[in-house]
C-alpha cells in the first residue's frame, strides 16, 4: 500500500495519529461513567455533552468516509481533509475562545487528556492536507 | 508602395501574434458576470451580519430582551462576526490574487456549517421569529448564504497547475 501510493509514509504516520485521536475521543466520550454526568449535572454540562454528541456524530461518518474517498476518489480527497482540518481548529477556536464562556467539559481525568491532545491532531491533519494540497499532480 | 500587400500581411501577422507573446492579459482569468453577482451577495451578507451585530451591541435593535443578551450570546456574536469578517477579508484577497480561491471558500463554508450547528444546539430557544426577527431572518436566509458559497467555490475558474511527468 505504502509503496503503490503516490502519498508519503509522513502522511500515512500523521493519518493514523489522527484516527488514533479520533477513536479515542470516542471512546472517552461514550464511556463517560454515570457519576460524573450525575456529580456534573449542571445546565452547561448537559449543553455541552449536547454539542459533543453532535460533533462525535460528524467525526464517526469523517471516520467512515475518508478510507472511501482515499481510495475511490483520490481526487477529491484534499477537498475533505482541507475541510475536516478547517473544521477542527473551527471547533477548537470556537471551545476557547468564542463559546469558552457557554459550554464546560465534564471533570474527568479522560477528557481532560482528550482536550490537551487536540492540538496534536490539528497539526497532523495540517500536515495531510498540505501533503496533499502541495503535491504536484503526477502523469504517467 | 509596390510591396504594401506584403507589408499589410506582414503587420497583420505581427498585430495578431501580439498578444499572445508580449501582453500579460493572457495571465488573467476573468470570472462570469454571475460569479461576480453572487460573490458581492456574500459580501453584502457578511457586512450586514457584522453590522447588526454593532446595532444589537449598542442597543439600538427593538425586540432584543436582556436575557437574550446576558446569556453569553453577545460574547459568541462578537467572536463571531470578526471572525467571519477576517474569513471575507482572505476570501476577497484570494479571489483578487485568484490563489486558494476554493480552499478558503471551502473553510468559510465549513465555518458557517459548524457555527449553524452550534447555534442549533446552543441557542435554539433564542430564534423564534417573534422575538427576535432581525435574528431569525439571518438564522433562517443563512442556507442561502451557504448555497452562495458551494456555488462560488464550484464555478471559480482557477489558474492551471503544473503537472509532473514521471
Amino acid at each position: 500500500m505504502f509503496e503503490d501510493s503516490q502519498l508519503s509514509k509522513f502522511f500515512w504516520f500523521a493519518m493514523s495519529i489522527a484516527y488514533a485521536f479520533c477513536f479515542f475521543a470516542l471512546y472517552t466520550f461514550a464511556t463517560i461513567p454515570e457519576y460524573v454526568l450525575e456529580l456534573n449535572n449542571t445546565a452547561q454540562n448537559n449543553i455541552t455533552m449536547k454539542l459533543s454528541n453532535v460533533r462525535l456524530v460528524i467525526v464517526a461518518l469523517a471516520l467512515l468516509l475518508y478510507p472511501i474517498i482515499l481510495f475511490g476518489f483520490f481526487k477529491y480527497a484534499k477537498y475533505f481533509t482541507v475541510a475536516l482540518t478547517s473544521w477542527a481548529v473551527a471547533i477548537y477556536i470556537d471551545d476557547y475562545f468564542v463559546l469558552s464562556e457557554i459550554i464546560k467539559y465534564p471533570e474527568s481525568r479522560l477528557i481532560s487528556l482528550a482536550q490537551s491532545l487536540r492540538p496534536i491532531m490539528i497539526v497532523s491533519l495540517f500536515c495531510m492536507s498540505i501533503e496533499l494540497v502541495f503535491r504536484p499532480l503526477t502523469v504517467d | 508602395m509596390k510591396d504594401k500587400k506584403t507589408n499589410n500581411r506582414e503587420f497583420t501577422s505581427i498585430l495578431w501574434n501580439a498578444p499572445d507573446k508580449h501582453s500579460n492579459d493572457k495571465d488573467y482569468i476573468f470570472q462570469s458576470s454571475t460569479f461576480r453577482l453572487v460573490l458581492g451577495f456574500i459580501n453584502l451578507y457578511g457586512i450586514i451580519l457584522t453590522i447588526l451585530f454593532f446595532i444589537v451591541k449598542g442597543n439600538l435593535v427593538g425586540g432584543v430582551n436582556n436575557n437574550f443578551l446576558e446569556s453569553g450570546f453577545l460574547s459568541v456574536l462578537n467572536a463571531r462576526a470578526i471572525l467571519l469578517l477576517l474569513l471575507l477579508m482572505s476570501l476577497n484577497i484570494s479571489a483578487y490574487f485568484n490563489y486558494g480561491f476554493k480552499y478558503v471558500c471551502l473553510i468559510m463554508l465549513v465555518y458557517m456549517i459548524n457555527s449553524a450547528i452550534d447555534n442549533a444546539v446552543l441557542f435554539s430557544s433564542f430564534t423564534h421569529f417573534t422575538d427576535r426577527p432581525y435574528f431569525a431572518a439571518f438564522n433562517a436566509s443563512r442556507p442561502l448564504f451557504i448555497i452562495a458559497l458551494f456555488w462560488v467555490m464550484i464555478f471559480h475558474k482557477g489558474n492551471k497547475k503544473s503537472i509532473k511527468i514521471v
